[in-house]
């Protein structure tokens, strides 16, 4: 670790008082926590990595560092381990996921945003109260729904429940991107004649572009990394999502330690990168929702 | 009405909100139907209706019936009244298992969740912009580590016959890994299964308090300093005050989060149910209701753990809301 040179977080400007020097034990004691956070942070990373590409993963070696660096891992979960077809899917209903619940959540949150009627708290109130229902309670009735439906194993039943998902919170984090919006380039479009999906098309989606990408990030992921009714609607191997994939290398057998590494880090990369992309939109919308609340 | 606005400001006295404020909702009036924002919620609306509104009443109405497969393949409604609930309030599962399984490791994880978040802050806040980007790319990628995954390292991490902690410990001569199981020792499995939670859990809390922390007024804290008051009393008298709706926040989110963990048990060994001294409420819902088709009765478990989080969360709000009156 390299030596931390710094002094207070604050660039200092002018008008403020000069930062006071830091004591040696004070500096002393930060770069201790920051070794600490930065270990327990990454070490599962780690070894989820370093596991997934060590060709001896299987062969008891239980290294930090791969002993054997190679791709034999990835190479056997990608072919013989059918995960590029759990891959698939869950890219698919990632996908649609992303595309049903972003569009309705922006249409639901132009409503919220832009009138004045009865129901604007209300849809508020809601995105609170599902936070607060454990969305498992609701895998019973939902799988006696669908099986009754004849739709288990339909990866489409499986993206309908996902929108519902992340609905209640993409209308949320929308919301503050439609208001921020002046009503006066609406206006002005309008009076220019241009009809209501038009201006909606072509003034309103570009300027909450970036509140929809962060959004579309949140959705992704919500349906992404979901496993209860995954396992729950799915039991045909051919329509298995990622996080339902992975339990194929757990057999009577034993458990492929290597696979399954190389499965979840297949899996988590995509995720992490998105998470980093977004992740200052993300806890802005997640806080300026709950302080407004 | 014209179609010129006239911006109020109703914004003076409330709370200022970080994001953009919310302009107030203004009628289109003649240029808009009035139909129209009935026409855009539609949609979402009904998704919503359908797939959350509906199952949580019908997950009542099943806790109220005799469910089995029978009734799933022909239909039917075979009311029982309390009968499941009266099975579940006499079943030492309740009692001895899934009651304290659920609360005191949701607990537990909830206070040490907000206590490492907060710490984390509060060095984030300290350090200089190199190591304070280098730290929250690494909190990140915790956050971002997918429960399914996340959990499985932690497995693998903790495997008793050959994993990193057990080879450490037994050549230390502190653990023997012919006699040591941590996945059947209940307090050891919880434990682990607190690590991977807590894990998964401290980066939201550390981004949320430090976004707060930002907006502390520094020159505040640093007449405290010069005017003597330690690290400790800065803390509490000048930025948990401000802090307060945010700690409030990151404290009810996260124990509605932690009373409902069902992934990190489920996929640890002995969690999904084999193991029934680890069962939790979510895990056992799931176990009566999906895997021995017992729905009805599932469907009560489940009515129980959402009835438990209300109260739970409901005493929270109700005190925050004391407190605000003050």
């Amino acid at each position: 670790m390299s030596t931390l040179t710094t002094t207070g977080a604050a660039p200092v400007t002018t008008g403020r008082p000069p930062k006071v020097r830091k004591r040696p034990a004070t500096r002393l004691a930060e770069g201790l926590g920051f070794a600490v956070v930065l270990t327990f942070s990454i070490f599962p990373v780690l070894v989820m990595v370093s596991t997934a590409f060590d060709g001896r993963a299987n062969d008891g070696s239980r290294a930090l560092l791969p002993s054997d660096l190679s791709f034999a891992n990835f190479s056997f979960v990608l072919g013989e381990g059918g995960f590029g077809r759990y891959l698939l899917n869950s890219l698919a209903v990632g996908l649609g996921t992303v595309l049903v619940s972003g569009l309705l959540a922006l249409l639901a949150a132009v409503a919220v945003a832009r009138f004045r009627f009865r129901l604007r708290t209300t849809v508020l109130v809601l995105v609170l109260v599902v936070q607060m229902v454990p969305l498992e309670a609701l895998v019973i009735p939902l799988f006696i729904q669908v099986s009754s439906l004849g739709q288990l194993n339909s990866l489409i039943a499986l993206m309908v429940v996902y929108v519902a998902f992340s609905l209640p919170f993409a209308i949320w984090m929308l919301r503050g991107f439609v208001a921020a919006v002046p009503p006066e380039l609406e206006e002005a479009a309008y009076l220019d004649g241009a009809s209501w999906p038009r201006m909606f098309w072509s003034v309103l989606f570009p300027l909450v572009g970036p509140g929809l990408v962060a959004t579309s990030v949140f959705s992704f992921i919500t349906a992404w990394n979901e496993f209860v009714f995954a396992i729950t609607f799915l039991d045909d191997e051919d329509k298995f999502t990622v996080a339902a994939g992975l339990r194929q290398f757990f057999t009577q057998y034993g458990t492929d330690w290597g696979s399954v590494m190389a499965g979840s880090t297949l899996i988590t990369v995509p995720v992490m990168i998105f998470f980093i992309v977004v992740q200052k939109r993300l806890s802005e919308g997640m806080v300026a929702g709950a302080v407004k609340g | 009405m014209t179609t010129q606005q006239v911006v109020h400001d109703d914004t003076a006295h409330r709370d200022p909100a970080p994001a953009a404020p919310t302009p107030p909702p203004r009628r289109h009036r003649g240029l808009t139907p009035g139909w129209l924002p009935w026409a855009l919620l539609a949609p979402a609306l009904v998704v919503v209706g359908g797939l959350l509104v509906y199952p949580l009443l019908w997950v009542f109405s099943l806790s109220v019936q005799d469910f089995g497969l029978r009734e799933l393949r022909e239909g039917g409604f075979h009311w029982t009244g309390f009968d499941n609930f009266a099975e579940i309030l006499t079943n030492s599962t309740l009692w001895q298992t899934a009651l304290p399984n659920t609360v005191v490791f949701a607990a537990v994880c909830v206070a040490l969740t907000v206590v490492v978040g907060t710490l984390v802050a509060l060095l984030l806040v300290r350090l200089g912009p190199w190591a304070r980007g280098v730290l929250t790319t690494a909190i990140m990628a915790a956050w971002a580590m997918p429960a399914v995954s996340g959990t499985y390292v932690w497995v693998y991490v903790f495997d008793t016959s050959d994993g990193m902690v057990m080879r450490l410990l037994s050549s230390l001569g502190l653990a023997d890994p012919a006699t040591t199981n941590w996945f059947t020792d209940r307090l050891a499995f919880y434990a682990i299964a607190t690590l991977n939670v807590v894990h998964h859990g401290f980066p939201f809390v550390a981004v949320t308090v430090l976004a707060g922390l930002l907006t502390v007024p520094k020159e505040v804290l640093e007449s405290a300093a010069i005017d003597g008051a330690g690290a400790w009393r800065r803390f509490w008298h000048i930025t948990y005050p401000i802090m307060k709706p945010i700690f409030a926040v990151v404290v009810v989110l996260s124990t509605i989060w932690d009373f409902k963990v069902f992934t990190q048990i489920y996929l640890m060994p002995g969690g999904s149910g084999t193991d029934r001294d680890l069962l939790n409420l979510g895990t056992w819902s799931y176990l009566e209701g999906i895997s021995q088709n017992r729905f009805g009765y599932g469907a009560a478990v489940a009515v129980v753990l959402t009835l438990l989080l209300l109260a739970v969360t409901s005493v929270y709000l109700r005190t925050l809301f004391k407190q605000k009156e003050l």
